[in-house]
């Protein structure tokens, strides 16, 4: 809140806001819906706000009037663009600007518009990194940039906002923007996914970035390239020892699979690693997703069918039950494909007998 | 971890309609408080959730009378903006010194019109003082040579994220006010090309994820709630593919329809708790750093800024229901790994009703966990997490997603519109008096 004394109104009595005529909001009528109790503070500033906006002013107060606002009510869906422009039609140091939003960054973490008003920063100081005069256009405060100083900056803040929360979806895309805009698929982006996995194997917005990395640069093969597939199946197979019942690198690797053009069946062995149905005394099985994958490969690769039940009954029954309604849909789907009819419960005895027939 | 149905049907949890209907008619009844200021921009959004709670609990007659209505009805058409389209609120609209300079700074917002229409429909308004023309006109205006949409169009740049959130509400206007007819309108004598429908569904497409869900651009994580978006959006402009391979002529969407769908019934989690420390193998862990706020901008208000708003006194403690001692229910997560929240019981259960395929996931256990566990005892509503203090945003889409998984007190609602049924019957008639007018 901005602190003033009690009876003073902030831009009412400030003799630099003399001039304007606040615009107080447009009637609402008798039965206006979701009304607001605003505080004074609050309908004095919007009022000075809309009077600004009405003349198109572009100067130094308005920068202080708009930080305001965006203070009680960061949402303003015009007030950042507003902003935006008086800051660079005044020639404002945008280093500053960014510094305010590194430092408000955790009350609007959540909010579209401050991350879209930082990207225009940030391109707005550095619009074409790839050439050698950073700068374009007049010349403003911070002319003259240091490029790698500025991704510093900005790989660091972001690298801080993880620390608050590592799956803010924003950040995240902010910093898909920053690889692409500052060309960093080389620069420690890799290592970063591989750090953030480590930290947290199930965090699954590291794993899509990682995604990213491999496969999102124009041009790039990604794991089309074999000793790229390698590496990303060798590491992704590592994840998955460490945390079997973890879906995120189970995803990740069938879409290494689908999108290098390999059949799901060149990972059956290491799928068997967590669901072996071969042993007499019953099954062994410690991650759903393998025993998913696993029916993907009877059905699909192998065409052996019966397994493939085997699979979707022991998810729907014991190893998966609250989607079981989605693995009987499956049988069904199955089933059709096969052309038999349904017979989609198995009694236990009949299970045990049809383990031992089955050759894995 | 499933319970046994002998039990289930002796402890089916009760929706306590009473204290929900308490909750909506003091939000339609009062102000809010002013913690609700940073959602003053949301003000049409927070209408919506207003009246159609009312609506889906039919209590909406009781809360209000005829004349209240006509009121409500007359603020959502003050929001309309001269160019077409509505505003958000009365916030931005400058007035007597409008004029083409200061133009920019008072845009009509696409979701606004969403809502606004969406409103009127609810309370039975003909739509007469609808702007239709300059609605329609306005429409692709809004859209990008990508093909996705945005929220504002200010200096004649369309401004907002690429998301699929203005592509919904935006083929949602386009279908409240011409329904399924697609190409150039002739309207009084003017011609109105309509969007581009297939730069649509290619920006739907590039943002479907190796996971098999949708994210909001390509490369992004897939997202239940930009999933939802997609998809209703698609259901709009009749370019949904829910089976089998994808059509050309002309282009739907999504690629792979058992993709998304799988990646959808895997949003049901048994995971509740986000202060729970428990790793276990066949638990997904919940993120320990998940802070307590809506993803994607969109705000409750209430705990936005740490303090609660001062209708919803806060109770000394929350009642604990008898469910907790039991394996009460799975909610929905919003990504994979993520703990369980009120409003992806919509997001990624309307998600499965628009693909067809209502029936997998399980309806029972999501009613246990949206009644048994984020239904608040006291105050009504729902909130995010479980024992967690009502919120506009949790308590309809609480509702929503209830009526969607089968809870018989709550009218039926319609998955692509996230209204009641009754309402969404309106639209045929409204059609015919627009084709009639022309």
């Amino acid at each position: 809140m901005p602190e003033h004394a009690e009876d003073e109104a902030k831009y009412y009595d400030d003799p630099e806001w003399a001039d304007i005529e606040p615009i107080q909001q447009a009637d609402q009528g008798p039965n206006p819906l979701a009304a607001i109790a605003y505080t004074d503070e609050y309908a004095e500033a919007m009022a000075y706000l809309r009077a600004v906006m009405a003349r198109d002013e572009k100067s130094e107060r308005v920068l202080r009037l708009t930080k305001d606002v965006i203070e009680m009510n960061p949402a303003h869906y015009t007030v950042w663009l507003y902003r935006a422009q008086v800051l660079f039609a005044t020639h404002a140091d945008l280093h500053k600007e960014l510094e305010w939003l590194n430092e408000t960054a955790s009350q609007y973490q959540k909010n579209y518009q401050i991350w879209h008003h930082r990207q225009l920063i940030v391109s707005r100081l550095c619009p074409d990194p790839a050439s050698s005069a950073a700068a374009r256009g007049p010349p403003f405060p911070g002319a003259g940039i240091d490029v790698d100083s500025l991704v510093a900056k900005e790989t660091s803040f972001v690298a801080s906002m993880f620390d608050k929360d590592a799956k803010n979806y924003h950040v995240w895309s902010y910093r898909q923007w920053l690889v692409r805009h500052f060309g960093l698929w080389d620069k420690g982006e890799l290592e970063f996914t591989e750090a953030s996995i480590e930290k947290d194997v199930r965090n699954n917005s590291a794993w899509n970035h990682r995604w990213y990395v491999v496969n999102g640069k124009e041009g790039s093969e990604g794991v089309k390239e074999e000793k790229v597939r390698e590496r990303e199946i060798a590491f992704t197979k590592r994840q998955i020892r460490l945390a079997p019942q973890n879906q995120s690198p189970w995803n990740y690797l069938r879409g290494v699979l689908r999108k290098a053009n390999l059949r799901f069946s060149t990972v059956q062995d290491f799928c068997v690693e967590f669901a072996d149905l071969s042993k007499p005394e019953g099954d062994d099985v410690f991650s759903s997703h393998a025993l998913d994958l696993l029916a993907d490969i009877y059905a699909v690769d192998e065409g052996r069918n019966e397994q493939a039940k085997r699979c979707l009954l022991l998810l729907k029954d014991k190893y998966d039950p609250i989607r079981a309604n989605y693995w009987q849909y499956r049988l069904e789907m199955l089933d059709r494909e096969m052309g038999s009819g349904i017979d989609s419960h198995l009694p236990e005895h009949e299970t045990r007998n049809l383990t031992s027939a089955v050759s894995v | 971890m499933a319970i046994s149905k002998a039990e289930d049907a002796m402890l089916e949890p009760q929706l306590d309609k009473i204290r929900h209907v308490k909750y909506w008619t003091r939000c339609i009844k009062t102000l809010l408080p002013h913690q609700y200021t940073s959602n003053d921009s949301n003000r049409m959004y927070l209408a919506f959730f207003i009246v159609s709670a009312l609506d889906l609990l039919d209590a909406l007659d009781a809360a209000s009378n005829e004349e209240e209505r006509q009121g409500y009805i007359n603020w959502v058409y003050r929001c309309q903006h001269p160019d077409g389209g509505f505003r958000m609120w009365p916030g931005t609209d400058l007035g007597a010194r409008s004029n083409p300079e200061n133009a920019q700074w008072d845009p009509a917002n696409i979701p606004a019109t969403y809502f606004a229409l969406s409103i009127l429909l609810i309370l039975k308004d003909d739509f007469k003082r609808v702007n239709y023309e300059a609605t329609l006109a306005w429409l692709p205006k809004m859209q990008r040579p990508d093909g996705s949409f945005g929220e504002t169009l200010v200096n004649g740049r369309v401004e907002g994220g690429q998301d699929p959130r203005f592509g919904y509400c935006a083929t949602g206007i386009r279908f409240m006010l011409r329904g399924s007819s697609t190409g150039d309108l002739s309207v009084n004598g003017r011609t109105i090309p309509d969007v581009d429908l297939d730069a649509f569904v290619r920006c739907v497409r590039v943002a479907e994820a190796y996971e098999g869900g949708i994210a909001d651009a390509p490369f992004h994580e897939p997202h239940a709630g930009y999933t939802f978006c997609s998809l209703g959006a698609l259901a709009f402009i009749g370019r949904l593919s829910t089976k089998g391979s994808i059509d050309e002529t002309p282009p739907t969407a999504p690629c792979d329809p058992g993709a998304v769908v799988s990646w959808l019934v895997h949003r049901q989690t048994e995971l509740t708790d986000p202060d729970a420390g428990v790793d276990s193998e066949f638990t997904a862990p919940q993120d320990m750093d998940d802070v307590r706020e809506l993803e994607n901008g969109k705000t409750s208000g209430a705990q936005h800024d740490g303090t609660v708003p001062a209708h919803q006194d806060p109770v000394g403690t929350t009642a604990i229901s008898i469910f907790d001692l039991l394996v009460d229910g799975a909610g929905m997560n919003g990504r994979i790994n993520k703990v369980a929240d009120t409003c992806y019981g919509f997001w990624s259960g309307a998600s499965l009703h628009i693909m067809q395929q209502p029936k997998l996931y399980d309806q029972e256990a999501i009613r246990r966990y949206l009644i048994g566990k984020t239904q608040h005892p006291v105050l009504g509503g729902h909130g995010k997490f479980p024992g967690d203090l009502p919120d506009l945003l949790h308590s309809y889409l609480g509702l929503a997603a209830l009526s969607l998984a089968g809870c018989g007190e709550i009218k039926a609602v319609d998955a692509r519109m996230c209204l009641s049924k009754d309402a969404c019957a309106r639209l045929p008639a409204i059609w015919q008096s627009f084709t009639a007018g022309r």
